[in-house]
C-alpha cells in the first residue's frame, strides 16, 4: 500500500441551499455531492439529508456516481442537501483503472468543453517532452506549468466556459483549471477525467483532474498545482463538467434563482 | 390511374383538413405549411420489393447490434473496425446510456431509411434515422382517402395492403412493454408531426399524452388521466428527442420531457422507443461504416449499397475530396433536414476556398459523396401535365420479435425541378409508394 502512511482521517460537511424568488413545486431534482469508497478514501460515516420531505433515491449513473434524487410535490421557496459523515483520505495515492464502465477511450476524446482552439493548440506546441518522459511526468509537467500562463480570479468565467475561452482569457477558477488541463492531457492522448469533491480547507466544492497513468487514476490539482493526497474527499467524476452537474432541478414556477455552498472539511485525531 | 388524378384536388384538401400539415421553426417562427400530396404513385414491383426488403432487414439488424455494442462492450471499436473518435465524439453518443440495456436489448425499434434510385436502376442507401423518424402517416392516410376516392384501382392493381402498419406497430410496443399500458409521448400541438402523433395513437390504441400527464414514482412510469388516475406505463414510444425526455439526465432545461423516466428505464420498468442514444449510429460519419458493420456483426455482405462516400478524415480520402471536390456533394454530418449540405459545384471560388479551408481545419465534422444522378418520378404538375422531379423513398422497418419492412413508405420528391433536396421541411411534397403483390 502505497502512501499507508498519510492517511487523514475527515471529518466532512456538505451543505447546498437553493433559493427561489417565487414559489415553486413539482419539483425534481438530482444531485451529484454524495462520496463513495474507492481505493483512495473510505467513507466510515455518511449522513444524508434533505428539506422538505423530499422522497429520495439513490442510484448510480453511468460513472459509477452516486446520484441522489427525487421529488418534492409541495410548494416552497426554498430547498437544502445535507451531507455529513467521516472519511479516511489518501489511503492509496491512485485508483486502479477497471474496464467498466467505459474503458478508458471515453475519457481520451476532447469533448464540447476541452475542445482545444487556437490558442490552446499553441500554448501545447510550448511543451517538450523527453524521450523518458512516461505518462505520469507529462501530467506531471503539464499541471506543474499552467500556473506560468493562467491565474486564479473568480467572477471572470461563466458556469458554460469551455477551456478554450478560459484561457485566452488567462484567469479563471478551479473548473477552469481543470478543464485546460484535460484539454492539454487528451492532445497528449492521454485519458483524464474531470473530478468534483472536497478539500481540507476549501469552503465550497472543488475540482480537479485525473489522468489515466499506466493502469492507474493519478489525481493533479491544477488550481493549487499540488498532487491530490490525503486531504481530498472525491464525490463524482466525468468527462468535464457537464457531467458532474451538483444539482439539477426542474419544477413549475420560480423566478430567480439562487444557489449557495458550504463545504467543511477538518482533520480529526484517529483513534485506534 | 385517371381516377387518382381526378380526385388529386379533394384528396390535398381533405388532407389538409385532417390537419396534414408539416410545422416548421424558421428564423424563429413558426409556420404550418401543407404537405402536397402527388396523386401519382411510386410503384415497387414485388421482386424489386423483395430484394429492398432483404437489404433493410439486414442493414437493421447490423445497426442494432452496432448500439449495443456501443453501449455495451465496444467490441467493433477496440478490434478498430471504427475508429473511437467516431465514436465517442459523435454529439449521438450519450454517456448516460452506456451500460443500460433496453428491454429485450432492441434499440430501434422504428427505423426511417432513406433510399433513392439511380439512372442505372440500382437503389443507394441515403441515410438511416434510428432516433425519431415521421413520416409513416403520410402514406397511411392519403392510400385512406385515395381508396375511399377510387376502391377499384388498388384491387385491380393488386396493391399490397398498407393498413398493416398500426399492428405492426402495436406489436413492437408489445412486444418491448414491460407491463402496462402504451402510450404516445408528443411535445404536443405545435410539433411539426402532431398530426401523426395523434394517428398513430388512434390506430394502435396507445394513448396520446405529453409529459404534462405522465409522473415517475419510485421508478416506474405512470400515466395520469383526467380523473387523476395513475395507470402503470410499460413502453413510451416517445416523439421527441433524447436531450428533451428527461431533464434530470439530458438537457436540464427540457419542460416537455419526463423527469426521471431515465431511472425507470434504466431499471426496466419501461421501454422507450426508440431507445435513447441511438443517434451515435444515424450520424452521417458512421453511415460510412455501415457496409463494414454487417460484414463485421453478420458475416454478411451489405445487399443495399451505400452511396459511394468519402472520409475527409482518411487521408486518402481528403485527396480525393479536394481533386474532386466539383463532383462531389459535401454533407455536415451534425446536421440533418437536408441542411449542411454543400454541392462542391455551387460555390463560387471564394466561398470554395474558404470551404476547403474549414474541411482541412475540420475533416471529421464532413463526408462527401458522388452525386447519384436520381431516377426522376413524374408528378403532376400545372394543368394536369406530368413533369419529372427526384425522389427518395423512406422505407419503414420495424423491429419487434423479427425486423420486418412494411410494404409502403414515404416517397418524397423536390417540387423545385432544379433540385435534389426532397425533405419535407424544405418544402417537398409526398406520394403513396404501392408494393405490388404480385
Amino acid at each position: 500500500m502505497r502512501g499507508g502512511d498519510i492517511i487523514k482521517r475527515l471529518k466532512f460537511n456538505y451543505d447546498l441551499t437553493a433559493t427561489y424568488s417565487e414559489e415553486i413545486s413539482n419539483h425534481n431534482f438530482s444531485a451529484l455531492c454524495v462520496p463513495q469508497d474507492t481505493q483512495r478514501q473510505k467513507i466510515l460515516e455518511l449522513n444524508i439529508s434533505t428539506d422538505k420531505d423530499a422522497v429520495c433515491q439513490i442510484t448510480n449513473d453511468s460513472f459509477l456516481n452516486k446520484k441522489l434524487y427525487g421529488k418534492i410535490k409541495a410548494p416552497h421557496t426554498s430547498f437544502g442537501i445535507h451531507i455529513s459523515g467521516t472519511a479516511d483520505a489518501g489511503i492509496d495515492i491512485f485508483e486502479e483503472f477497471t474496464d467498466y464502465p467505459f474503458g478508458a477511450i471515453i475519457y481520451k476524446t476532447q469533448t464540447e468543453l476541452t475542445r482545444p482552439g487556437e490558442s490552446l493548440t499553441r500554448y501545447h506546441k510550448h511543451f517538450t517532452f523527453e524521450e523518458s518522459d512516461g505518462v505520469y511526468n507529462r501530467a506531471l509537467k503539464i499541471m506543474r506549468d499552467i500556473p506560468n500562463v493562467f491565474s486564479y480570479n473568480s467572477g471572470s468565467t461563466h458556469i458554460h466556459e469551455t477551456s478554450e475561452s478560459a484561457f485566452t482569457l488567462g484567469k479563471g477558477v478551479c473548473q477552469d483549471y481543470a478543464h485546460i488541463m484535460l484539454s492539454l492531457l487528451r492532445m497528449e492522448h492521454i485519458p483524464a477525467r474531470y473530478v468534483v469533491g472536497m478539500m481540507l480547507g476549501e469552503g465550497s466544492s472543488h475540482a480537479w483532474v485525473e489522468a489515466l497513468c499506466s493502469g492507474y487514476w493519478y489525481g493533479f490539482d491544477p488550481t493549487n498545482n499540488k498532487l491530490v493526497n490525503d486531504e481530498y474527499i472525491r464525490m463524482s467524476c466525468g468527462r468535464d463538467s457537464s457531467d458532474c452537474s451538483v444539482i439539477k432541478g426542474s419544477f413549475y414556477g420560480g423566478g430567480v434563482q439562487n444557489q449557495s455552498e458550504s463545504v467543511l472539511v477538518e482533520e480529526i485525531d484517529v483513534k485506534d | 390511374m385517371n381516377d387518382l388524378i381526378k380526385n388529386s384536388e379533394t384528396i390535398n384538401r381533405l388532407l389538409a383538413r385532417y390537419g396534414v400539415k408539416f410545422g416548421i421553426y424558421k428564423n424563429g417562427e413558426f409556420k404550418e405549411q401543407l404537405f402536397p400530396f402527388d396523386p401519382i404513385p411510386r410503384v415497387i414491383k414485388k421482386d424489386e420489393f423483395s430484394y429492398l426488403e432483404k437489404g433493410l432487414r439486414q442493414r437493421v439488424d447490423a445497426l442494432n447490434c452496432f448500439l449495443s455494442d456501443i453501449y455495451g462492450k465496444k467490441q467493433i471499436v477496440r478490434d478498430r473496425i471504427i475508429p473511437e473518435e467516431f465514436i465517442f465524439s459523435a454529439k449521438g453518443f450519450l454517456a448516460p446510456c452506456d451500460g443500460v440495456s433496453p428491454p429485450k436489448n432492441i434499440y430501434s425499434h422504428i427505423s426511417g431509411i432513406d433510399l433513392v434510385q439511380s439512372k442505372d436502376d440500382n437503389w443507394y442507401i441515403l441515410e438511416d434515422n434510428l432516433r425519431v423518424p415521421s413520416g409513416a402517416s403520410y402514406p397511411l392516410i392519403a392510400r385512406e382517402l385515395q381508396r375511399r376516392s377510387a376502391p377499384d384501382v388498388f384491387t385491380d392493381n393488386s396493391i399490397t395492403d398498407n393498413r398493416n402498419y398500426a399492428e405492426l406497430l402495436k406489436e413492437v410496443m408489445d412486444n418491448v412493454n414491460t407491463g402496462g399500458i402504451n402510450v404516445i409521448l408528443s411535445p404536443g400541438r405545435y410539433n411539426a408531426a402532431f398530426f401523426e402523433h395523434s394517428y398513430l395513437a388512434e390506430k394502435t390504441g396507445a394513448v396520446l399524452t405529453t409529459g404534462k400527464d405522465m409522473v415517475c414514482e419510485n421508478d416506474n412510469l405512470y400515466y395520469i388521466d383526467y380523473n387523476g388516475k395513475k395507470q402503470r406505463v410499460g413502453a413510451v414510444y416517445r416523439r421527441i428527442s433524447d436531450e428533451y425526455l428527461d431533464p434530470m439526465t439530458f438537457y436540464e432545461e427540457s419542460v416537455i420531457g419526463i423527469p426521471h423516466i431515465f431511472e425507470a428505464y434504466k431499471k426496466g420498468n419501461t421501454a422507450i422507443i426508440n431507445a435513447p442514444g441511438n443517434g451515435v449510429a444515424d450520424d452521417k460519419g458512421i453511415y460510412y461504416f455501415v457496409p463494414k458493420m454487417i460484414k463485421y456483426y453478420l458475416g454478411e455482405d451489405a445487399v443495399l449499397m451505400n452511396a459511394p462516400t468519402y472520409l475527409p478524415y482518411y487521408e486518402e480520402d481528403m485527396k480525393y475530396v479536394l481533386s474532386n471536390f466539383d463532383n462531389l456533394v459535401i454533407k455536415d454530418v451534425a446536421e440533418a433536414g437536408g441542411y449542411g449540405v454543400v454541392f462542391g459545384s455551387s460555390l463560387t471560388s471564394d466561398k470554395k476556398s474558404d470551404f476547403i479551408e474549414m474541411l482541412k481545419s475540420q475533416p471529421r465534422r464532413f463526408i462527401a459523396q458522388e452525386i447519384i444522378d436520381f431516377y426522376d418520378l413524374d408528378i403532376l404538375g400545372e394543368n394536369n401535365v406530368r413533369v419529372p422531379r427526384k425522389a427518395d423513398l423512406r422505407a419503414f422497418v420495424l423491429t419487434g420479435k423479427t425486423t420486418k419492412v412494411w410494404a409502403s413508405g414515404l416517397t418524397r420528391f423536390s417540387r423545385n425541378p432544379d433540385s435534389f433536396i426532397v425533405n419535407s421541411s424544405q418544402g417537398g411534397g409526398f406520394k403513396d409508394t404501392w408494393v405490388l403483390s404480385r
